[in-house]
């Protein structure tokens, strides 16, 4: 029953990334370009998170706050990180600011929090139950649960809504977007702050589950972007898919070989993934023209 | 063809202060050679000896990203492979840490160094190939991936690389002679220059320009039979090569190696030096390493980076000023970085201490040069002083003229009966839209075939089928009696189909001559050694290649223009100079799409004098045009286009008074009408 086992946590390990990767969607549809930094998004959540709940939040009070505080942090990356460098046409600009912006952050973190790594206090007890014959964390269903709320609802956001409309229809084109009287640059801003709320939501959903620290993000925003591609940057089955795939991939491999190698089969996936099908298992091939 | 290199149209290369740069390189070699014994310091020696390694690495980096424009964040990984490489079969296995589990090569340093690269250029072999298939953002993840599982399997294979614990290495030894600090320095030193002066003459031989074309279009490239699938492996290969050589200097420089050295911060600090450096130059790349190596020692000690962060405000106010009097930007823009660095220096006053803060630092440097200083130090100051590029093709019209008495192209035999190209049931389907449907083309051969139909009746695509870009869904398609149909694009081109573009494919970036040579890269056999090496037949075919290419602008009347960047030529000439560049191909059959589009009723006339000429050499033209009138006086035969179908052949005079023509380019009942009253007339 330890495959099992390592399944279920591969699963809440895997919705883990399907966020991450879903945060990496929603900015690459409306502007092309992504977070760097995604993972030390989820990181500063995290971090949020676990001061709040020290000086007495109750956790579940305290995830709408982080929520809010990363919605201002990716607000805040690509107004100071992506517009600028888009405007002057550089053509890695984006990629080396949020790189930087997502050092600097790790950086701060560190002086703040210092460099340990330290205990998230769950909200729910430690002790697994029994689920078909397997132990399951309490925590790791919250994480399953939530992980899939969270992407459910800014689906049901950019379907029903007319502020979600105005993303799908900057995501399809953006120049006819802009002509139709849609503020684009909004719109982007928007898809940041919500890609890096999605983030910190993460953070504080997994932090209970592992350690947190300042270093917790950046392996696990590579392995979201995996998901992505994997998956597939334009679908949203795909990133559940994929996550679940790398995410028990990676518990089995942790378990049966060593957790020295417990990120090799993701990288490596997503090496083979690019070399075969770079539009990944549920994406759509797109036809260039010239 | 003249052999001579000095006969060779009179294109000399140019260099400006041609005693000024000899003065400089003297010095420079002279501060090389003697800085270890004027500053006789080990710290200090070993200080500069990181420089030139890093420096060596940037040489290389700068192909991937300056030159193909692709982001690596993996170089760190290959760094590491080149050190590991040479730390492994450096060991003798007596005394080292780990030593029991080490096997024991004792290869001297000339064996480590060549297996060094070696082994790291097939590291980069396998690098390109996901960056075969993927560009921009996905590839710098995949390279950082890369990167990371390097990384992860230095540490876990600790049979090999004794993991955590690192290897010791001791400083070579050669023919009896154990090399101390000084020693190695001069090595290095001399390593250095060999590969500046290697890398110099790749990027600017044909490789180094295949390597650029690639970047600005990869289409067009194509088409020149510049494979860029091809030539994006070399370039990771050799990129690679040089970090390998980077990696194992570095292992006997530091003489200790452990895996957390060839983390995501050295891939960083690497992209951050060749950007801050200056792109596509060499002097950019050590300025780059220079600062990379010396900024972090200096930011160790608080006092020094007060004085550091002060001095930069001091200059950026300064350097904003000037800019801000010579006009070249505005108050508004150069605010934030004069305030930044002014904050900056504030800030270093009020720290007690800045070693926990380098990252910071680093990250906002980053931020500071991908807004201000895109072109890199060495960029801003040429733009500053209005210098160009520094070796430019200089050309002596009159020599020139009197030297190309011949004609640039090369006439082919043309057979009039033949049929040079057969289309046989073309069918390219994308989803549920047929763009062509069952389209049979037959061009003789040494003809001019129009190939016209209202907007979207799929000329382009037609063209695109026949180029290779595009793989047909159904048909055959015979070229000189051979099929082509699903070869890849290069491999057409290079069997003598050339095309032009609909909208324009040119390497915006390069010279018009460049953009010529490109055209002209099959006529290069020399390989990387001989290039390296500047062998004899490596020099003659530069030279004959230039010639030729100039010859061929003059045919389409830009030899004034030869040294424009092509993105600065006006949109008429720029159709000219895409026309030089396919007949630099030596085509047996030229495709033409739309090259009137914009242009001048004088450029026109040019144009059709360009495309009678053309045929003149036997060279079989296929031109889609809107402008009646031309197609009208140049083609022998025309077919027209609709909705993906051929709807009629014929002479020209037959199609203008083809109904179905009309009525596809007016619609159903005008088009009759209007048939009708040109019949009475």
């Amino acid at each position: 029953m330890i495959l099992l086992q390592l399944i279920y946590s591969g699963i809440a390990l895997g919705m883990i990334y399907a966020v991450i990767a879903f945060g990496y969607q929603l900015t690459f549809a409306t502007s092309g370009t992504l977070n760097f930094g995604q993972g030390e998004a989820l990181m500063l959540g995290a971090m949020v998170g676990l001061t709040l709940v020290n000086m007495g939040v109750n956790y579940w009070l305290m995830i709408p706050l982080v929520c809010i505080f990363g919605f201002i942090q990716g607000g805040f990356v690509e107004r100071i990180g992506v517009r600028p460098a888009i405007k002057i046409k550089s053509e890695f600009g984006w990629i080396m600011s949020t790189i930087a912006l997502g050092i600097i952050f790790k950086n701060v973190a560190e002086n703040v929090w210092g460099r340990d790594d330290l205990r998230f206090p769950g909200p729910l007890p430690e002790s697994p139950i029994n689920l078909f014959g397997a132990n399951v964390l309490p925590m790791e269903l919250l994480v399953i649960g939530g992980a899939i709320v969270m992407m459910l609802a800014i689906e049901f956001f950019n379907r029903k809504s007319i502020y979600g409309k105005a993303v799908v229809a900057t995501s399809n084109d953006r120049d006819a977007a802009g002509l139709m009287g849609i503020n684009t640059g909004l719109v982007i801003t928007f898809s940041y702050a919500l890609s890096s709320l999605t983030a910190a939501f993460a953070g504080v959903l997994i932090a209970p589950l592992t350690l947190t620290g300042a270093t917790m993000g950046a392996v696990l925003g590579l392995k979201a972007f995996a998901v992505a591609i994997i998956g597939g940057l334009s679908s949203g089955m795909g990133v559940i898919v994929g996550g679940v795939i790398l995410g028990i991939a990676e518990t089995t491999t942790g378990f049966y070989i060593s957790t020295g190698y417990k990120d090799v089969p993701g990288l490596v996936l997503l090496l083979l993934v690019l070399a075969v099908k770079p539009a990944g298992l549920f994406g759509k091939t797109a036809i260039k023209k010239v | 063809m003249t052999t001579s290199p000095s006969s060779s149209a009179g294109l000399a290369v140019r260099k400006p202060n041609l005693g000024l740069r000899v003065v400089g390189i003297v010095v420079a070699l002279a501060a090389l050679v003697f800085f270890p014994i004027v500053v006789p310091n080990t710290y200090y020696i070993h200080l500069a000896e990181t420089i030139m390694i890093y420096a060596i690495l940037l040489f290389g980096l700068d192909i991937v990203v300056g030159y193909t424009g692709q982001v690596s964040l993996g170089h760190a990984g290959l760094f590491g492979i080149g050190a590991y490489t040479a730390g492994v079969l450096a060991q003798s296995g007596s005394g080292m840490v780990g030593a029991s589990t080490i096997w024991a090569f004792g290869l001297p340093i000339y064996g480590t160094l060549i297996v060094a690269i070696a082994v790291t250029a097939a590291f980069g072999a396998i690098l390109a190939l996901p960056a075969l298939r993927v560009t921009g953002p996905y590839l710098a993840m995949v390279t950082l991936a890369f990167g990371t599982i390097i990384q992860i399997l230095i540490n876990e294979m600790d049979f090999l690389t004794a993991g955590p614990l690192g290897l010791k290495v001791a400083k070579p030894t050669l023919f009896g002679h154990k090399f101390d600090e000084r020693d190695y320095y001069w090595l290095v030193a001399a390593i250095l220059v060999i590969a500046l002066v290697v890398v110099h003459r790749i990027l600017k031989s044909h490789l180094g320009r295949a390597f650029e074309a690639l970047r600005d279009s990869p289409v067009a490239s194509d088409c020149m039979g510049v494979s860029v699938y091809r030539y994006k492996v070399y370039a990771f290969v050799i990129s690679a090569g040089f970090a390998g050589l980077a990696g194992a200097l570095y292992t006997y420089s530091e003489q200790y190696i452990s895996p957390n050295t060839y983390n995501f911060e050295l891939t960083v600090l690497f992209l951050l030096a060749i950007i801050m450096g200056g792109r596509k130059t060499r002097t950019g790349a050590i300025l780059g390493s220079l600062i990379v190596v010396l900024l972090p020692k200096m930011l160790d000690d608080i006092t020094t980076f007060r004085y550091v962060a002060t001095g930069l405000a001091v200059i950026v106010a300064v350097g904003a000023g000037i800019t801000l009097a010579r006009g070249m930007t505005t108050a508004k823009r150069i605010a934030i970085p004069v305030i930044g660095t002014v904050g900056l220096a504030i800030f270093s006053f009020s720290l007690r201490s800045v070693t926990d803060w380098r990252l910071t630092i680093f990250g906002l440097m980053i931020l500071l040069v991908v807004y201000y200083l895109q072109d890199g130090i060495v960029g801003f100051v040429r733009g500053l002083f209005n210098l160009g590029r520094k070796a430019s093709v200089s050309v002596d019209t009159t020599e020139a003229e009197a030297a190309s008495h011949g004609d640039a192209l090369v006439t082919t035999s043309s057979d009039d009966s033949k049929v040079i190209l057969d289309v046989r049931g073309a069918l390219m389907q994308f989803g549920g839209l047929k763009a062509l449907n069952n389209v049979d083309l037959s061009v003789m051969s040494g003809s001019i075939h129009g190939l016209i139909g209202p907007n979207g009746s799929g000329k382009s695509t037609m063209m695109n089928v026949l180029t290779g870009i595009y793989t047909p869904t159904a048909g055959t398609i015979t070229y000189g009696g051979r099929e082509i149909g699903g070869q890849a694009p290069a491999q057409i081109a290079l069997s003598g189909i050339a095309r032009t573009f609909q909208n324009v494919q040119l390497f915006g970036e390069m010279t018009a001559l460049e953009n010529v040579l490109v055209g002209l890269h099959h006529t290069f056999n020399a390989n990387l050694a001989e290039v390296g090496l500047q062998m004899p037949r490596a020099k003659r075919e530069e030279a004959a290649a230039r010639e030729r290419a100039f010859s061929l602008l003059q045919f389409v009347g830009l030899a004034y223009a030869a040294n424009e960047e092509a993105r600065n030529l006006p949109y008429g000439k720029q159709r000219l100079l895409e026309i030089a560049r396919a007949l630099a191909l030596d085509p047996k059959l030229l495709l033409l799409d739309e090259p009137a589009a914009g242009l001048t009723a004088p450029d026109i006339k040019e144009l059709v004098a360009i495309i009678h000429k053309i045929r003149g050499h036997g060279i079989t033209v296929i031109l889609i045009e809107h402008h009646m009138d031309v197609v009208m006086t140049v083609c022998q035969t025309v077919s027209v286009l609709d909705f993906g179908q051929k709807i009629a052949e014929g002479k020209p005079a037959e199609i203008q008074a083809n109904e179905k023509v009309i009525e596809a380019y007016l619609g159903g009942e005008i088009g009759a009408d209007v048939a009708h009253e040109a019949g009475v007339h």
